[in-house]
């Protein structure tokens, strides 16, 4: 009889556990383990989307990774971003996290102007961007012209287009600012109090008070970055578009990566090859990549010390 | 931490192998029309105009379209592309159109091999339509793929010359250049540097001044994309390497690359009134039809000129011809409307009226023979050379291809990466892309 | 100040610190401010003058809004991205609550598993799955052209909504669910009358993201609904304002303007839950 009792109690608290999961595990099974395995599948067939998928075997990826032209540039820019741009937005945020920290006056007002263009909508803070940077008419270089400095092309020039990306992703730094600034207010200021007795400079205090006790943080923040970096698609196609004038309306199609391929991303080749080529298999290839990349550095994330995202328990 | 396994992916892959694997399947319908075309029904017809002068004259002829069949309504949508128009018709939705048409003629080998459009050959045949009669040849060349005709054109560009008057006559210039080796000469005179920027520039060049790019230039050459067995002529046919030298050189001539990208990247947007030929940064301008009303919109204080693009100096017998490109309008395959479908589109494409008002609206080029010669045609002689230009037997349009548009913006890719001067080797460069076209098209098939 | 007084030498070094850390505040704020302030200048000028390097408008043209306003389909994209926005939030927040709660707060087998795979497909661009998902809606379902394929997913729990949701459960102590408990509350209670209120600030937070994610969305919206501009949601209806045959600047920044207003407002009425919000993304669980 006690037995029985314990083993029904244990049967309702199974089930109970799967009801309330049941959203997700229809979720999970749905919108992601299903169209994953139905990616894998479609990587190996050749479907443009009218009549039945036939088998191709590795001839998509071959296509893909030798013969795709827009691949590798994709790879590459991908890598440019990782390493300039995910780096300015750390330490651009972390900068501006230490001023806000700092800034005594008007404090509130502060904050908000400099988190509100993380706001503002991609493609609306593209649009803007792109305008700004206009290379005849923004007001961006009528200034830089003004100051008697070289006016680049920006978005119209493939030297150009990351740099005037991360000038975006800059400008829309507040998240990061956040997360920095309530780190900083978290360093216990004892630590600051002591180092400033044993004679510690700004710079020292910052070395080796500020920097040691948010480095989880900045892993945070890089890591993040990095996956985020992996999604890349609005804004670089976006500006793209607008730039090279060539937009949905003028019946013209589009070729992501204006100019040269220089803002090419890996999710803007899922929608070139499956949305404009109508390839589908090719572009589940290219979509598995992003996977395998988006899941390695997910894995790095959760693995990473200090418990970023702590999985299991507290 | 503990119990995380090594490799979250692959815990993924395992939980995710449990899922079902379902494929969809489609069959592409028959061309077995059966619908009444007297029978009041309503179609849904896509277009890419977003104008908004633009959109109103297109629901004009759909007006006169409707009185003139009133059993039939036609619901339009406008500021449809090319990839929304491949991807409705492949999800073949039930709230896809009936009547379709697109901006990209090279995208016409997509749509005829892949079902995308309905093979129109039977109702023309029931309609005892005499198509060479009707419609110039480069036009049916530009509607039809290995024998598939499924789409008409529905008005047409076509790309000349635009040069300021104004500006000629200061240089002593007294007729628009015929050749290319005139237009070098013409191209310099007209160019007045100043510092490391220009004054006036005679030309821009560049594949980015906006409509001069690699297929607008080829048009002026004789020369074959494709060979006999459908692969890539590019490295071996001389017109190629021909167009390619001479952009180059007249880029160096000029002024370099680098100094005319500088001065390129003060223009104005090409849709706008500052457009570089309005406000006279450039004296001369490689263009569509559609320049003409655009410049004098904008209140240009120059006569402008206009005149066929200059040919090779060994062609001179050509002189006249142009790049001709233009809308076409075909039948969704899954469309249950098809003879009232049928019905709309010989409309718009071959009724005189219809296409001669609807030119007059949106001024492109008509593009039958009756309303080319209309007396209803708003005409004067500036535009006239652009009717010339569309009519001119030698004009052409890049040929139609399984991957549509794609081999173009590869050798378009090519140009960018040899005016700069990043590829030296012109031959070996043009191999390459023949190459990738290749590939990309036995990828596509 | 409330310190001692500092004597004179260290009083000026406050002094200039304080004007440098201000001087550098107000940098920072002209770099974050005057795009938006270009943007509305610009979306008042004439069409003509929006081409030219002018800053000012020579004349205010407040009939920009009005035009843009009037523009045909404006209204529906609003309409349409409220919808997204609005139902998409509400379902996402029932879904993933029970979640969350169950993963933060029962024991059983599997849960850490869980907890990762949630994070993975937090982490997961939606272009991975895009292909098999769209020719699921659009050839299975024929619902290509309507906001559905963008709504219904979200009955079935958010991943991110649930990683948040989880990280500030796990902030709420286990002994108030155990005193529910005792009460003789089923699970269902507990979450509905304990955890429920207690949450309220984590439930706004990943509403306002749900919310500002939809509104921003412009891949989702691209994919499923390009082929029909009734079902356009203002993310993505706003690139055709730069279609090719018809650029007014002036109208585009306007558009803009308008775009990106709600957006903010909605930000100072919630400004409080939204910051707490982000923190919790990157804090410890």
């Amino acid at each position: 009889m006690p037995t029985h009792t314990l083993r029904a109690k244990h049967r309702t608290s199974t089930l109970r556990t799967l009801a309330f999961l049941s959203p997700w595990l229809v979720g999970f099974g749905v919108f992601f383990a299903y169209p994953l395995v139905s990616t894998l599948y479609f990587s190996l067939m050749r479907y443009d989307g009218f009549g039945v998928p036939e088998f191709r075997g590795a001839g998509n990826w071959t296509y893909v990774f030798q013969d795709y032209p827009m691949f590798w540039p994709a790879l590459r820019n991908t890598l440019w971003l990782v390493l300039v741009m995910v780096t300015c937005r750390v330490v651009f945020g972390l900068g501006i996290g230490l001023l806000v920290t700092r800034i005594k006056t008007a404090t509130g007002v502060f904050r908000t102007l400099f988190y509100l263009p993380y706001l503002a909508p991609p493609v609306a803070a593209t649009l803007a961007f792109v305008f700004l940077l206009n290379p005849g008419t923004g007001p961006v270089n009528s200034a830089l012209e003004g100051l008697g400095l070289p006016a680049p092309g920006w978005f119209t020039d493939a030297a150009w287009s990351k740099p005037a990306l991360t000038a975006l992703a800059l400008w829309g730094v507040g998240d990061l600012m956040v997360i920095f600034m309530a780190a900083l207010l978290d360093v216990p200021k004892e630590q600051y109090e002591a180092a400033a007795l044993d004679g510690a400079s700004p710079w020292q205090r910052f070395r080796f008070v500020t920097l040691p006790a948010i480095s989880p943080i900045i892993l945070f923040a890089v890591v993040t970055g990095v996956i985020q970096t992996m999604q890349y698609y609005t804004q670089p196609l976006v500006a793209g578009k607008v730039a090279s004038g060539v937009i949905g309306g003028s019946g013209q199609q589009f070729e992501p990566g204006y100019p040269d391929k220089s803002t090419l991303t890996l999710p803007q080749l899922v929608h070139n090859l499956g949305f404009q080529r109508f390839d589908y298999g090719a572009a589940c290839v290219v979509a598995l990549v992003l996977f395998a990349l988006s899941m390695a550095f997910t894995a790095l994330l959760m693995r990473s010390r200090g418990g970023l995202i702590q999985a299991g328990d507290r | 931490m503990p119990g995380i396994p090594r490799n979250a992916a692959l815990v993924l892959a395992a939980t995710a192998s449990l899922a079902l694997l379902t494929t969809a399947c489609t069959g592409s319908s028959g061309t077995g029309a059966t619908d009444d075309p007297n029978a009041g029904t309503t179609l849904t017809f896509w277009h890419g105009w977003s104008a908004p002068a633009e959109v109103k004259a297109v629901r004009a002829n759909v007006d006169r379209f409707e009185k003139a069949h009133p059993n039939i309504k036609v619901k339009v949508v406008g500021n449809i592309n090319d990839d929304k128009l491949n991807q409705a018709l492949r999800a073949g939705g039930s709230n896809g159109p009936d009547v379709v048409s697109s901006f990209t003629t090279s995208n016409i080998g997509t749509f005829c091999s892949s079902g995308a459009f309905l093979d129109l050959e039977p109702f023309i045949e029931k309609s005892g339509l005499d198509l060479e009669a009707t419609i110039p040849k480069p036009m049916l060349d530009y509607t039809r793929f290995e024998g598939t005709r499924c789409a008409l054109p529905l008005l047409g560009d076509a790309y000349g010359l635009y040069y300021n008057k104004d500006a000629f006559e200061e240089a002593g210039i007294t007729r628009p250049p015929k050749t290319w080796s005139e237009f070098s000469e013409v191209a310099e005179k007209l160019t007045e540097p100043r510092g490391d920027t220009y004054e006036r520039l005679g030309f821009m060049p560049n594949y980015h001044g906006y409509e001069t790019v690699v297929g607008h230039y080829m048009s002026q050459w004789d020369h074959a994309y494709f060979d006999a067995d459908g692969k890539s002529n590019i490295a071996r046919d001389p017109a190629f390497a021909e167009m390619f030298r001479y952009q180059k050189k007249l880029v160096d001539d000029l002024g370099g690359f680098a100094k005319l990208e500088k001065y390129r990247n003060t223009f104005g947007d090409e849709w706008g009134a500052e457009h570089p030929f309005h406000t006279g940064q450039v004296a001369m301008q490689l263009d569509g039809e559609w320049r003409l009303g655009m410049a004098r919109d904008a209140g240009v204080d120059f006569e402008i000129g206009t005149a066929p693009l200059p040919v090779a100096d060994d062609e001179v017998d050509e002189y006249g011809k142009g790049f001709l490109s233009g809308t076409i309008m075909g039948i969704a395959p899954q469309s249950k409307k098809q003879n009232a479908a049928w019905e709309l589109v010989k409309y718009m494409t071959t009724d005189t009226e219809a296409v001669v008002s609807f030119a007059n609206a949106i001024r492109n080029v008509p593009s039958t023979f009756e309303a080319l010669e209309s007396p209803d045609l708003k005409t004067d002689p500036a535009f006239k050379t652009f009717l010339d230009i569309a009519r001119h037997p030698e004009s052409s349009t890049p040929p139609a291809s399984v991957n549509g548009s794609t081999y173009q913006t590869t050798l378009q890719d090519f140009g960018y990466q040899y005016e700069s001067g990043k590829v030296k080797d012109l031959d070996a460069g043009l191999a390459r892309t023949a190459k990738q076209i290749d590939r990309d098209i036995e990828q596509a098939k | 100040m409330t310190r001692p007084a500092p004597s004179p030498p260290g009083r000026r070094t406050a002094l200039l610190h304080w004007i440098a850390v201000h001087a550098l505040g107000v940098a920072a704020a002209l770099f974050f401010t005057l795009p938006f302030l270009f943007v509305v200048l610009t979306s008042l000028m004439s069409d003509q003058q929006a081409l030219t390097r002018d800053l000012v408008p020579d004349t205010w043209q407040w009939d920009n809004y009005r035009t843009v306003w009037d523009t045909p389909g404006f209204l529906t994209w609003w309409r349409n991205t409220l919808l997204y926005a609005g139902l998409g939030t509400v379902l996402t927040v029932v879904s993933s609550l029970p979640v969350a709660y169950a993963l933060a707060k029962f024991r059983f087998r599997g849960r850490n598993l869980s907890v990762m795979l949630v994070i993975s497909m937090m982490m997961l661009p939606p272009q991975v799955v895009v292909i098999p998902m769209y020719l699921f809606w659009a050839k299975q379902l024929d619902l290509s052209g309507t906001l559905w394929p963008l709504i219904v997913p979200m009955a079935f729990g958010d991943a991110f909504s649930i990683f948040l949701l989880r990280q500030f459960l796990l902030t709420i102590p286990d002994e108030y669910l155990d005193a529910a408990r005792v009460d003789g509350c089923g699970e269902l209670r507990t979450l509905l009358r304990v955890v429920l209120p207690m949450a309220r600030p984590g439930i706004a937070a990943v509403a306002l993201f749900q919310f500002f994610y939809a509104w921003n969305d412009y891949f989702g919206p691209q994919i499923y609904t390009s082929e029909n501009p009734a079902a356009w949601t203002l993310s993505y209806g706003l690139e055709s304002f730069k279609g090719a045959h018809h650029t007014d600047w002036n109208l585009t920044m306007a558009a803009t303007v308008l775009v990106m207003a709600p957006v903010i407002l909605v930000f100072f009425f919630a400004q409080k839950a939204f910051v707490e919000g982000v923190t919790l993304t990157g804090t410890k669980g």
